[in-house]
């Protein structure tokens, strides 16, 4: 009752404390207004570090996918990947590649299963902005102070466990002998011997400062003035003699099974739902083996699948997967698609390999909902009435639910170099519908990629020259395979519809026939104008602090890969940024400037400008102030129709101003506290026809509280709001085509606050938070989770979320997982 | 006379002086390397010690001192500016040197004989970390390979990276060498850098191997273990 008491004064404590505090927001964590996502977190965003981007969903009945797009500083357009949805929630990790400072854009698109489409934050590109996350550059903190030994999750026997720290790098204004080592919580530094600028401690020395298990380790170092400069975790598993063997020398797995049993009660509809997700990971020597399965009871015949496996083996030199895999080529090629097979890759150094095969759609069949007369033609222009089997059914054509074919896709791409300072690749993709597959579908298609790809990279990597190009074929409809000699001969030839000989023609089909389907659908149709043709060259420089980058784009309007579904194509030009680094990397400048070009092919109306400049400042102090990053974005799109032309509905003319700003401090006021603010307005004025004006703001700001080992608070503020112009049908007149102008607001305020306790000595952990939005956007919401351990490798987690849409709804997801490591 | 004896004795007495404060105030050594791993029978010996003595781990390397390896042992050696680790295997004498510039140390490390895995991060510019053979020095930035110093030749095989090569000896030939590749250098000072074999890859990746092999017999009132590092 005591500690009840003592959480329920310190959750006090903290909302009142937090209130205070009103000037910052967590940037770990934003919550918009969403159907479908409660919450998308992340851990502190360090350049150069894997970003994992997490999800959590307020139902999962109606989503049939959910990608996240993500694009740094600069770059032309979103990269979009899948996120793995798994239970309540949906992850993927952005590769360390692409975390570059000053910030990430981000948004999520929520497929819904009746194919329709939201986003994340709502309305986006039209309504809403995308999300920033302010990316840390690394500390030059972290390359002065270094732990030495024991590695971060290094296993180690007593009798090799020393704890060394250098500051050989450390400025001259820190107080070397006044370093604190902290092992466990507790302060060991007296133990500890300072040679110079090593600090080590023996723990041979004393046996009974460290007993078996994980560790955490802290150093704290100081500024002369007394103030901490500098304070870096880490944490070794001291194991003994015979574990470290066995981890040496044999088999060694480890994994985790979880099982999860759910109600969602979404108004009147109530839905149970039940998955087993199992990982496991094994070594031997430095072989690696990976299994994954998540089997869940809503994986249904009728969609795509939401059942997971794959099984992987690696070593240094290759890699080898088995199920489903997100494969990376050149992006142009393929970018983290899933295909279910085999994917694998073979790095020697001066030659590599890489391929992969599988089933990136999976076949759904179709129905036949009525059998159609051929006589009731008016019936069959409808794009849901098929052929069909006449014999089978009584009639030559029938309305259908479209089904889908099963899609094979094979890749594959052998390099010369390991990258270091040189690789030519060369790439190959194929992709076919199995036209037998299914009966009711329409449509199969095929595809065909190759491209090539380099990289060089001089002056011990500060230039760097990278490129890539690709050309597509593709066939939008193979149903009757290619064309016969017979076919070939009434269409072409003197007389014909096509003056050409048609032996030439059988010569190129049949060259081309080993590699695709020859028919009238194959396409380009223009392949002289570069159509299909993609390809990009980069420039990269990194002197005097500046990394600057140019880079030309080239994507034809028809250039097309199975493997990459989200390219931007009918578009080229320039992007150029350049970011700057002062003041030992406290300071960033970065400036973007990007300017492209649709209608390369000459298919529309005009050729539309897209224009677009932003530039940033982000200081990182390494003091006892906030790290700031304000940022400025300008579009402008033209295509130079006048609105006083006939063509005036297709006038392009609009220009968007986007300013953001972010401040996160790490401060101590009594407890530790992380505070952030975030505050993004956009605005858009459209001088085109439809006049779509479009205003948005948010703020949003939350604190995070660190009371003890034990209890942890959080309160967040998020304020949203967006004004929109249109054009729509007047209809007070009595001409039909009138429109007149008008808007629409819609403003919301959302407030979080919660906290995580744990007790029984770590058993038991238990977090809550409640969650009411106000305004144009109503909802309470409640969560609560906890968690028992039950065993050391065995916990319960009791998940349980109930949120009212007023006038509406109450809703409620409650659930219980079970996990055991082994 | 007696007045220059004065100045004498006073000068003599103020450098005294100033070098006892200066010694003083001297900052202690900081160790260029530290014992990272023992194997079996490694030994090191400190500018004072005139002879070797057994190794422990953590025991940090001044410049000048050396560590040997003895029949199928090892030592881990880490560099104390987080600069890179060196496997250094079997029937091996290395000698660390070290010398402390304004934040940074250039490391330089003399292999007597025996075989040596190494594995450098990329150094600031401002930083350099050598490699010294009986017939070759060895500059490197971020690289990782395996050197095999014999009487009268050193075999150097680079795995990643790339490193600049000057020979010692006869015609002092000098050249760089890139990731996998290998190149031997005797006392002709010669040079000839060519692919990688895949013995010389196999090599390095045994270099690799830190862990050793345990037999234990145990009887009802005695345990006998014996611990060894397996064949190269």
């Amino acid at each position: 009752m005591k500690s009840f008491f003592t959480f329920t004064h310190k959750l006090v404590v903290s909302i009142l404390f937090c209130s205070f505090l009103f000037l910052f927001s967590s940037p770990v964590s934003a919550q918009q207004a969403s159907n479908y996502v409660s919450n998308v977190s992340y851990e502190t965003a360090i350049e150069g570090q894997n970003l994992t981007i997490k999800a959590d969903l307020l139902q999962t009945s109606n989503i049939a996918n959910i990608t996240l797009a993500y694009k740094t500083f600069g770059q032309t357009e979103f990269v979009k990947r899948e996120m793995e949805i798994v239970a309540m929630g949906a992850e993927v990790t952005i590769p360390a590649e692409d975390v570059t400072v000053p910030y990430l854009e981000y948004y999520l698109i929520i497929e819904l299963r009746d194919g329709s489409i939201e986003t994340y934050p709502y309305g986006i590109p039209d309504e809403g902005s995308p999300q920033q996350i302010s990316v840390r550059a690394l500390s030059q903190k972290d390359k002065e102070i270094l732990l030495l030994s024991p590695a971060r999750g290094e296993l180690v026997t007593l009798s090799d466990l020393f704890i060394s720290i250098s500051l050989i790098k450390a400025p001259d204004s820190i107080d070397k002998a006044a370093t604190k080592i902290f092992l466990d919580g507790n302060d060991i530094t007296s133990m500890a011997l300072f040679a110079g600028d090593l600090i080590i401690f023996y723990a041979d020395n004393f046996p009974d400062a460290v007993s078996y298990g994980m560790h955490s380790l802290k150093v704290e170092v100081f500024n002369q003035d007394g103030t901490v400069y500098h304070t870096i975790n880490s944490d070794f598993k001291l194991v003994t003699t015979e574990y470290a063997e066995a981890v040496g020398k044999q088999f060694v797995y480890s994994g985790n099974v979880k099982g999860e049993s759910r109600s969602e009660v979404y108004g009147d509809e109530s839905t149970w739902y039940n998955n087993i997700n199992a990982n496991v990971n094994a070594s031997y020597s430095n072989w690696n083996f990976e299994g994954n399965a998540y089997i869940t009871s809503e994986e249904d015949s009728k969609l795509q699948p939401m059942n997971r496996f794959s099984a992987t083996v690696k070593t240094d030199w290759m890699s080898l997967k088995v199920g489903d895999s997100y494969p990376r080529y050149p992006t142009l090629i393929m970018d983290g698609k899933r295909i279910r097979g085999i994917s694998g890759r073979v790095e020697l150094g001066a030659f590599n390999i890489q391929a992969s095969y599988g089933e990136s759609l999976r076949k759904v069949d179709g129905t036949l909902l009525e059998t159609i007369a051929s006589s009731e033609t008016n019936s069959l222009l409808s794009s849901d009435v098929i052929a069909i089997d006449s014999i089978k059914y009584g009639n030559p054509y029938g309305k259908v639910e479209l089904g889908t074919y099963s899609r094979q896709i094979f890749a594959l791409r052998p390099s010369f170099g390991s990258g270091e300072v040189y690789q030519l690749g060369f790439s190959y993709l194929h992709g076919i519908d199995d036209i037998n597959s299914v009966e009711f579908a329409t449509n199969p298609e095929e595809n065909a990629v190759l491209g090539t790809d380099f990289i060089l990279r001089l002056d011990d990597q500060r230039i760097t020259f990278s490129g890539q190009a690709a050309i597509s074929i593709s066939n939008s409809n193979i149903a009757d395979g290619s064309l016969t000699d017979a076919q070939i001969d009434s269409v072409f030839g003197p007389g014909s519809l096509y003056d050409v000989d048609p032996e030439d023609v059988k010569t190129i089909r049949d060259i081309i026939e080993p590699f695709m389907t020859v028919n009238q659908f194959l396409g380009p149709l223009n392949p002289q104008e570069f159509a299909s043709v993609a390809g990009e060259g980069a420039i990269a420089l990194n002197y005097f602090n500046n990394n600057f980058k140019a880079k030309y784009i080239y994507r034809g309007n028809e250039y097309n890969s199975f493997g990459q579904d989200y390219l931007r194509t009918d578009v080229a030009g320039i992007n150029i940024t350049d970011r700057v680094r002062l003041l030992d990397n406290k300071l960033f400048f970065s400036f973007g400037y990007e300017n492209l070009e649709d209608n390369l092919q000459n298919t529309k109306i005009a050729t539309t400008t897209y224009k677009t400049f932003n530039t940033s400042v982000s200081i990182f102090p390494r003091a006892n102030f906030p790290n700031i990053t304000l940022a400025y974005t300008n579009y402008n799109n033209q295509n130079g129709i006048k609105l006083t032309s006939a063509d005036s509905l297709y006038v392009v003319d609009d220009a968007t101003n986007r300013f953001m700003a972010q401040l996160s401090y790490d401060l101590v006021a009594g407890i530790k506290h992380n505070a952030s603010l975030s505050f993004i307005t956009s605005s858009r004025d459209d001088k085109g026809y439809y006049n779509s004006d479009a205003s948005n703001t948010s703020v949003s700001l939350s604190v995070n509280s660190y009371w003890d080992k034990d209890l942890t608070s959080f309160v967040s503020l998020v304020y949203y709001a967006s004004d929109i112009s249109y054009k729509m049908l007047d209809t007070t007149t009595v001409i039909t085509t009138d429109y007149m102008d008008a808007n629409s607001e819609y403003n919301y305020t959302s407030f979080s606050i919660g906290g995580r306790y744990r007790l029984l000595d770590n058993k038991l952990e238990l977090t809550a938070s409640i969650s009411p939005s106000f305004g144009d956007f109503e909802r309470q919401a409640f969560d609560f989770v906890g968690q028992y351990f039950v065993l050391e490798n065995l916990s319960l987690i009791l998940q349980a979320r109930l949120y009212r849409i007023p006038n509406e709804s109450t809703n409620s997801i409650i659930g219980l997982t079970t996990r055991v490591n082994f | 006379m007696k007045r220059k004896l004065f100045y004498t004795v006073v000068i003599l007495a103020g450098i005294i002086a100033v070098g006892a404060l200066w010694a003083y105030n001297k900052p202690a050594d900081t160790p260029v390397a530290l014992i990272k791993k023992v194997v079996q029978d490694v030994t090191y010996k400190k500018a004072d010690m005139e002879d070797w003595e057994d190794a422990k781990v953590g025991i940090p390397l001044n410049d000048g001192e050396e560590v040997k390896t003895g029949f199928r042992s090892l030592a881990l050696v880490l560099f104390t500016d987080g600069s890179g680790i060196l496997r250094v295997r079997e029937n091996s004498i290395l000698h660390i040197y070290g010398e402390k510039q304004e934040k940074s140390l250039d490391k330089n490390t003399f292999i007597e004989q025996g075989k040596v895995g190494f594995e450098v991060s990329k150094q600031d510019e401002d930083e350099e970390f050598k490699f010294t053979t009986p017939t070759v020095v060895a500059s490197i930035r971020g690289t990782e390979g395996l050197i095999y110093v014999t009487t009268g030749a050193t075999n150097f095989y680079l795995h990643r990276g790339s490193a600049f090569l000057q020979a010692t000896m006869g015609s002092q030939q000098s050249g760089t060498i890139g990731a996998n590749q290998v190149v031997t250098i005797d006392s002709t000072g010669n040079m000839n850098i060519i692919e990688a074999t895949q013995q010389n890859m196999d090599d390095f990746t045994q270099s690799l191997q830190v862990e050793t092999e345990k037999v234990k017999i145990e009887t009802d009132t005695h345990k006998l273990e014996i611990e060894y590092f397996p064949p190269e």
